[in-house]
């Protein structure tokens, strides 16, 4: 057994040169093993990079109840400075954005509600007046979009609010949902991604099919939806009048070279070896395509998590995620080879011995690709970890 | 009356929105299930299902729809129905705060449905993924509630027979 991993691991030794790493670094001043940071959000929108400043957003309870905070690490920097808090009140699922030259917005769910603010600086600014949760941010130079989940009689239904931005304050300048009939069933998890022609690509997991299934819808404006369609070209249905279809979760978007949008999603299509990651490509036209499957043969039959993807105007594009193929939880990526996702590639320091999961990232401007990622040890508490890499 | 009756109307309503479990049973969430079952004592059994999925489905109408094992679980457990897929938050016993669908990384979970025994303070006992029948739920209490898992794995306890 142990020839056959030596072996793999030699096999897989090219693949692992793509990427040349910095150390790890932690991210949280606070740890415990009765701390439990998480990096959970819509979209997987947990770091960003404004200019050469690296900002991390997360929930822990190191306080005794569930709060946010956000991190800075500028590039000359050694280290992450000391965290700064985002709330008041029980807070969940923080988000993070980059405007440019070390500012950011942050969005979370406090108190039942969303809110963002501008950082450093900027005020609090509360986006829902009813009961509202799972917010993801995405912005192209001051243009600024934030999508959630809101209360619309039982269910919850996927809202857009285009923000403006005067100096260091956020003003709501349109919210609408993205139908305008009230939902069916449940709503939520939206991710958003603004394309280079300024549409905008809304994505969530829907539940009107009676089973949980990815629906997408397109804006060429941000002014008014497409009716939503599937991202999942695998059609099931109940079987021998028994269930309603397989489950897919958790879409997350990004935009991709000039004007596309690639998505992936947990599917549960292969019932038998748990979740895998499938993505999808619009390529301009907005209307996704064919799926393809992201992990390759030896994380088929396991159990993928937190899937993300990042991707840069240049037309680089990263899917990350984690699955416990080695026998605990590492974190993975494999780079879209134009026809296919290439070898999957264990990130280093993301990989080994103990647990390592619920990645997030973001490629900059200069296609060095940050991912941040859940370090967890049950005795000495949970680290947030954070490395950079640079294509060789 | 008719106030009590719509309140009622509601929450089955909120509940079947959310996922399927076996109707007639009195399953609740997890953080009301631990509360209930460290109150009584009596140990837990999870339900980890899923939105739509056949098998839980399957299981319900061919198992679940026994009155005698409805009884046996009605009666001697905490019934406990986790949705695969929601986001729903729940409250570790370690004081951890995560959703439902964090559970299922958190339990491995590769298929639903997915049958976790607990203690009353939420320690797991043993789970088990997929169909089974009435017979096997009756294997599993004895396992359980003879407290045989102190001492034996469920294999063992059964003999070899999965």
């Amino acid at each position: 057994m142990r020839t056959l991993a030596l072996l793999l691991a030699v096999l897989a030794w090219p693949a692992q040169g793509a990427w040349q790493w910095s150390a790890p670094l932690t991210v949280n001043s606070v740890q415990g093993a009765a701390i439990f940071p998480h990096l959970e959000s819509a979209n997987r929108r947990g770091v960003a990079v404004s200019g050469d400043t690296v900002g991390v957003v997360w929930e822990d309870n190191r306080s005794g109840s569930p709060q946010c905070y956000l991190a800075t690490k500028s590039a000359a920097a050694a280290n992450f400075q000391q965290e700064i808090r985002l709330s008041q009140s029980d807070c969940y699922e923080p988000v993070v954005i980059a405007l440019g030259a070390g500012r950011f917005v942050a969005a979370w769910e406090e108190a039942g509600k969303v809110h963002a603010r501008v950082l450093p600086g900027g005020a609090t600014l509360k986006l829902s007046d009813i009961e509202a949760a799972q917010i993801t941010l995405a912005a192209d130079g001051d243009t600024i979009y934030a999508a959630w989940a809101e209360q619309a009689g039982r269910f919850r239904r996927i809202v857009v609010a285009r923000l403006m931005l005067k100096a260091d304050e956020l003003d709501v300048k349109t919210v609408q949902p993205v139908e305008a009939a009230m939902p069916s069933d449940e709503q939520g998890w939206p991710a958003l991604a603004l394309a280079g022609d300024g549409s905008v690509t809304v994505a969530w997991e829907d539940r009107r099919n009676r089973h949980t299934v990815p629906m997408v819808s397109h804006s060429p404006d941000g002014s008014g939806f497409a009716a939503p369609e599937r991202l999942t070209d695998h059609m099931s249905g109940s079987v021998d009048g028994l269930g309603a279809g397989t489950g897919a979760m958790r879409p997350a978007l990004a935009a991709w070279g000039e004007q596309g949008i690639a998505a992936v999603w947990l599917d549960k299509r292969d019932f038998l070896s748990g979740y895998d990651v499938y993505a999808a490509f619009d390529t301009g036209t907005r209307r996704f395509g064919k799926n393809v499957g992201v992990q390759d043969s030896f994380g088929d039959n396991m159990a993928q998590w937190h899937a993300l993807i990042v991707g840069a105007a240049d037309g680089s594009l990263v899917a990350l995620w984690d699955d416990a193929r080695d026998g605990t939880p590492d974190v993975w990526l494999s780079d879209w080879e134009g026809e296919a996702f290439g070898d999957n590639v264990a990130v280093p320091g993301a990989a080994g011995p103990g647990q390592q999961s619920d990645p997030v990232a973001t490629l900059d401007a200069a296609g060095s690709l940050h991912v941040v990622w859940l370090d967890r040890d049950e005795a000495a508490g949970t680290r947030i970890r954070y490395a950079r890499a640079k294509r060789k | 009356m008719k106030k009590y009756l719509l309140w009622i109307g509601l929450l089955f309503a909120a509940a079947t929105a959310w996922a399927d479990p076996p109707p007639g049973y009195p399953f609740v969430d997890y953080n009301a299930g631990l509360a209930a079952a460290r109150a009584s004592g009596k140990p837990i059994f999870l339900y980890f299902g899923r939105y739509g999925c056949a098998w839980c489905d399957h299981t319900n109408k061919k198992t679940f729809s026994d009155p005698a094992l409805k009884k046996l679980y009605s009666d001697h457990y905490v019934l406990v129905y986790v949705d695969s897929e929601s986001g729903r938050r729940v409250t570790l016993p370690s004081g951890e705060r995560i959703t439902e669908a964090e559970l299922g990384v958190r339990l491995n979970a590769f298929a639903t449905p997915l049958f976790v025994y607990l203690t009353p303070a939420g320690e797991k006992i043993v789970q088990i993924p997929g169909f089974k029948t009435v017979q096997d739920f009756r294997d599993y209490d004895r396992y359980v509630r003879g407290g045989h898992y102190k001492q034996q794995t469920l294999l063992e306890f059964l003999g070899g027979k999965s």
